[in-house]
């Protein structure tokens, strides 16, 4: 073809617009599709479940939700501002403004990190190892359960006797020596910190006991002795609210309708209870975590104590929080697949959020004019589109 | 006053006009977001007037989220004075969205109803529970699913010694 024939033909030069913004645009569209893939498959699985955990089941807080989405929307708002600084050639105030966009990007981050860490600190994870999340309290969970105390039995066990140990092997060295007061003052401390260290050894594993007779050992001997019997599933259930209550059922009446239905039935009779055992006289599993029963329970005093608060403005307490060292397995009824998609959504989002935050740094390194302006409006396109998906997934996950 | 200073004058203080008015619109469409977000978080305080229906509050926040996008788009990302091309690659890429979700909704939204034919007996023996008045169902269904499962195992063993 030669070049005489380009001259009868006009051509568009195809998009009105430049080569960076035309690919930032078809780079968002396909962005538009991943992330609707993403939330659309948390749509469809979330409400194809049996069952989903309320946002306070799994820690999360609506308020450090709605603080993100006004950070994020005043970074917006700023990395507009700063791309009109540079189009007029303001440069020190463009780069104020972007700065500022950077900030925030950052304190969103920082937000979520927290956020994530409380999850961790509560064994929410996604899958095990880390994840302790059960699905039901049926024999598989209470089986796990009885597995994490007996860890927790030889861990507890191997730790008094190094401590008992030590605190021997000092004890010796004093009765060796000629004068019976001749422990040096390092001595005298660490036999003190010792003597403490074996006081918490010994509390812990009276704990670890506790709850073995008095939930544990009770639910299994029930199920393995009536196995007909609803009592088993209901002291079963006792067992999984002991360790980690339902935070809507705080706000449950005493006696809900159908235990006092169940009582009203001549044909219902609880089954007789191991005769070796001390059972927690309760009929109903909502009793349990129920604030007026925690107020006659010795051992469930301390845990409830502040937990109507606790009930109204997020998480109920239970065993696992007031001994975290516990971390023994939550039956949270579909939170193994709300942890899944959560932490896809929200780690993908975060994922985004740092690339904006990497490009925000790279373009505060530059002087930013006029002939930057482009530049920046591309980055700012693809931080408003973060900024969208954020806005969607704030009520989803926190408020729905 | 020379012509040209008087008009370069004039054109300073209309970009400064220009200037003013494009950061009070960006201003304004911020506070809207703010608002917006508040609106949101609304349905979730005890000051909510419209009952406790999920489904409302859920189409209140989904339309106000759809708000603020929107806001998002025509205004932060200039779609407002762009040309027609936007069409071309918005409209598309929302009926993907769209379609994405639907098309998940037969086999995996659907795979708890039909009695749970999508569930594996494992999977059903260890899954949360159904609410109180479907649990029954819940029951019945793992006990077809372990019939079935017999039966399975039947036909394997008679496959095995054939």
């Amino acid at each position: 073809m030669s070049d005489s024939h380009g001259s009868k033909f006009e051509y568009h030069p195809g998009l009105p617009l430049g080569l960076g913004k035309t690919f930032v645009w078809l780079f968002l569209s396909t962005e538009i599709m991943f992330f609707a893939g993403l939330i659309g498959t948390y749509i469809v699985l979330r409400f194809g479940s049996i069952a989903w955990p309320s946002p306070h089941d799994v820690h999360l807080a609506e308020h450090w939700g709605a603080i993100n989405t006004a950070v994020l929307i005043a970074s917006s708002l700023t990395v507009v501002l700063s791309l009109e600084a540079a189009k007029r050639n303001r440069t020190a105030e463009a780069k104020g403004w972007m700065l500022i966009t950077f900030i925030c990007g950052c304190v969103f981050m920082g937000v979520k990190g927290y956020e994530y860490s409380a999850k961790f600190e509560h064994g929410l994870y996604p899958q095990y190892p880390h994840g302790r999340i059960y699905e039901k309290a049926d024999l598989l969970y209470s089986a796990a359960v009885r597995k994490r105390l007996n860890e927790l039995k030889v861990d507890l066990g191997k730790s008094l006797a190094s401590h008992s140990e030590a605190q021997e092997e000092i004890n010796k060295s004093k009765e060796g020596s000629e004068k019976k007061t001749d422990l040096t003052k390092k001595q005298q401390q660490q036999l003190a910190k010792l003597k403490v260290a074996i006081g918490e050894d010994e509390s812990r594993l009276a704990v670890v006991d506790e709850i073995q007779k008095k939930y544990l050992d009770p639910a299994e001997l029930m199920v393995r002795d009536h196995p007909g019997d609803p009592q088993g599933r209901i002291l079963l259930t006792q067992l999984a609210h002991a360790i980690y209550p339902p935070a809507d059922l705080h706000a449950q009446p005493r006696m809900p309708e159908a235990q006092e239905q169940l009582e009203k039935d001549p044909a219902y009779e609880p089954g007789p209870l191991p005769g070796n055992v001390q059972v927690v006289p309760q009929k109903s599993p909502f009793r349990l975590v129920s604030h007026d029963d925690a107020a006659g329970d010795d051992h469930h005093a301390s845990v409830h104590e502040g937990s109507e608060a606790a009930a109204h403005a997020g998480h109920a307490h239970g065993l696992n929080d007031e001994h975290p060292w516990l971390k023994l397995p939550m039956v949270i009824p579909g939170g193994n697949m709300w942890a899944s998609t959560y932490f896809l959504l929200t780690g993908f989002h975060a994922i985004h959020v740092i690339v904006g935050l990497i490009a925000f740094f790279i373009l505060m390194l530059y002087v930013l004019d006029k002939k930057r302006a482009g530049v920046i409006e591309n980055v700012g396109l693809y931080w408003h589109f973060v900024d969208i998906v954020w806005i969607f997934l704030f009520p989803m996950l926190y408020l729905f | 006053m020379s012509e040209h200073e008087a008009s370069h004058e004039q054109g300073a203080s209309h970009e400064h006009d220009d200037v003013h008015n494009n950061y009070r619109l960006f201003l304004t469409v911020s506070v809207l977001l703010v608002i917006a977000t508040a609106a949101s978080y609304w349905t979730f305080t005890d000051l909510w007037p419209f009952g406790e229906s999920k489904e409302i509050k859920r189409l209140w926040m989904m339309a106000v989220s759809c708000f603020k996008a929107s806001l998002v788009i025509i205004f932060f990302m200039h779609l407002k004075w762009e040309a027609n091309w936007k069409w071309i690659l918005t409209v598309p890429a929302s009926f993907m969205c769209v379609l994405l979700t639907l098309a998940l909704v037969p086999d995996v939204g659907m795979r708890v109803f039909n009695g749970f034919s999508g569930y594996s007996r494992e999977r059903l023996m260890h899954s949360a529970e159904l609410p109180h008045d479907k649990a029954g169902q819940h029951h019945a269904d793992v006990k077809h699913a372990d019939a079935k499962h017999a039966k399975d195992g039947k036909d394997d063993q008679s496959q095995e010694v054939h």
